[in-house]
Parts: structure tokens; sequence; C-alpha cells
């Protein structure tokens, strides 16, 4: 029984995770400009970089998203999920604190960004960091089992 | 388990593949006079709605549109359209918009002189309120004087009225907001976009 209560928290937070990745990366590919602009909004990185990184970032949140719902090196992309969301809590905060008024680009291109938003992508890195922890523990429970 | 993953994968790539395919973005008719460079059979389309007092939208006009102006505008691979979207907290804005409005019944090319001349000398006439005097530096006494008769026809005002009630309907909230309108789709961008980005998605389109 207690399985099973992990096995479905499990797929909720892959499915989940996995559907914001692909809702995200979706919204990005169809607006690639306006990306470009919240990008330009943050002041954080140079001009040149914009362009590759309103390119190809969709691409990543898309593979990300497609990878979780395979579930192939899960540990890997689980880990590489709670980096892709810590970065955006790191850059919104970072761009909320210098007093500049950006979009927050992350479900919509009318977000403004306030704590909330930052609060709502703290909660977002939650079943990521759930599925990384579970993974790495279950890879040193193999691990250990084949030593034995 | 891995045959379910499998399936709901793919379903949802399937589903984000018919979604992004979908076409979207009709554009309406445009008369020749309306674009501030181009001609409307251009295949891209940029529609700016823009406030003369908006520091974004003098850099969006500087440091974008001039080159889009000047690169793409003139081999007719895109038409420029400035919309009026003069804002109510702004106290020049709608007077500077009437003599644009004048200046594009004229020709483009004093319709363009008199944008440049204002969002270059922003900051000095929305302080002292001088549109009337950039008007006349800008455009030389002959074209002024044509352009004080043509300032007041009324139908200047319900033109003003007509582009920024135009926003609205298209959920306009702050300026600058443009609209991309090339290959059957549409993207809405709200803010300032550096020139290399409008440019690498042009060149996309049209070599």
């Amino acid at each position: 029984m207690k399985i099973m209560i992990f096995q479905i928290i499990h797929w909720i937070f892959r499915i989940g995770l996995a559907g914001i990745f692909l809702y995200t990366g979706y919204i990005k590919l169809e607006s690639p400009l306006q990306f470009a602009a919240v990008l330009y909004g943050y002041k954080l990185f140079p001009t040149d970089l914009i362009l590759p990184m309103s390119k190809y970032f969709p691409w990543v949140e898309i593979a990300l998203a497609i990878l979780l719902l395979i579930g192939w090196k899960m540990r890997y992309v689980a880990l590489a999920a709670c980096g892709l969301i810590m970065a955006f809590i790191a850059i919104l905060a970072i761009t909320y604190f210098r007093g500049i008024e950006a979009n927050c680009g992350c479900f919509s291109f009318g977000d403004r960004i306030t704590p909330l938003t930052i609060v709502r992508d703290g909660l977002i890195l939650l079943p990521a960091l759930y599925l990384a922890a579970e993974s790495v523990l279950r890879s040193r429970q193999i691990r250990g089992q084949s030593a034995f | 388990m891995k045959s379910i993953s499998r399936v709901l994968c793919l379903t949802l790539f399937a589903l984000v593949v018919a979604v992004a395919a979908r076409a979207s973005g009709q554009m309406a008719n445009l008369k020749p006079e309306q674009c501030l460079g181009g001609k409307p059979d251009a295949p891209i389309r940029v529609e700016v709605f823009s406030d003369f007092e908006c520091p974004a939208c003098r850099a969006l006009y500087l440091d974008t549109m001039r080159d889009v102006l000047k690169d793409y505008c003139t081999s007719n691979k895109v038409c420029l359209v400035y919309h009026e979207f003069p804002l109510q907290g702004h106290k020049h804005s709608r007077q500077a918009a009437r003599y644009t409005k004048a200046a594009q019944k004229m020709n483009q090319k004093a319709w363009q002189t008199l944008i440049e001349a204002f969002f270059l000398n922003q900051e000095k006439w929305s302080a002292d309120g001088s549109v009337d005097d950039i008007a006349f530096k800008a455009l030389g006494a002959d074209q002024y004087f044509n352009l004080k008769k043509l300032l007041l026809d009324p139908a200047i005002e319900t033109e003003i009225d007509a582009e920024v009630a135009m926003g609205q309907k298209l959920d306009v909230q702050s300026t600058p907001t443009f609209y991309v309108y090339a290959l059957n789709k549409e993207q809405k961008v709200v803010g300032f976009l550096p020139y290399l980005m409008l440019k690498d998605f042009f060149d996309r389109i049209v070599k």
C-alpha cells in the first residue's frame, strides 16, 4: 500500500512537471520574439547571448519534459530540472530585487515579476526535488544491493 | 509502466506539434499610405502601438525600427505600420500624435521625419510642450504650413481614437507593443526588442 502511494506521487510529480515544461517550452516556441524581449527585459544577459538563448532554450524545456515522461536517466534529468528551476528562481529574484519592472515569462508573457511569481516557481521546485532525491536514493539502494 | 510513459509522451508530443502547426494571425487590409515604410504587399508586416512620450517607444524606434526601415522596408520585405497610442498620463503625447497623423497624410518621408524628430527631442518637448517648434524645425517652412492646414481636419482626432480603440481591442496594455505578422502567424511583443533579434527573425523568412 505504502509503495503504491509513493508510485502514485511519483507519477503525479513526473507528469505534472513534464506538463509544465512542455507548456512553458511551447509558449516560448510560439513567441520567440516576445521571449527574446522578456530575456532582454531582465537586463542580466549580454545582447549577443539573448538570440541563441531565445532560440534553443524552449527546446531544452521540451526535451526535459519528454525525458521526464520516458524516464530515461531519471536521476540526471530530475537533477537538471532542479537546476533549471533554481536558475529561473534566481533570475526572477535578482530582477525583482534590482527594482526592474520586467515580465516573468513563465506561464504567459503578461505576468509581471512579483514575490508571488517567485514563490510559485519555488513550489514547482518541490516535485523536481522529490524526483531527484528519490532517484538518487534508488540508485544508491541498487548499488548497495549489488555490493552484497 | 514504461509503456504508459511512452504513450503519454507520444500523445503530448503530437499535441505540441499539432498546436505549433496551427496557423493564426489574420492581417487586416492596408492602404499604401498606412505603411511608414514598405508596401502593404510585403511578406512581413510589423504593426507598432506607440506613444511619443514613452522612453521605451523612443528606444524601439531609434535603435530598432529605424534600422528595419532602412534594411527591410526600402526593399519591401517589411511593411512597418505605426499606430498612435497616446497614454493618458502623458501630457503632450496626443498633440504629437496629431502632428504625425497630419504628416502621414502628406507623404511617407514627412511622416518618418516627424516621428524621428519627436523621438530624438523627446526630453525637450515632453517637458515644455514645444511640439510645434520641433515640427517646424524638422519639416521646414513649406511642409510645416501644409501640415498646419491638414491639422485643421477633424478626421485626425477620429483616426487617433480609432487607432487607440484598435489597440484596446487587441489588448494593448502598455507601450510599446507590436505585432509581427508573417507566414500566416501573429506574434505579439510587449516592450523593447533589439534590432538583432528582429533581423534574425526576418532573415529566416526573407533572405
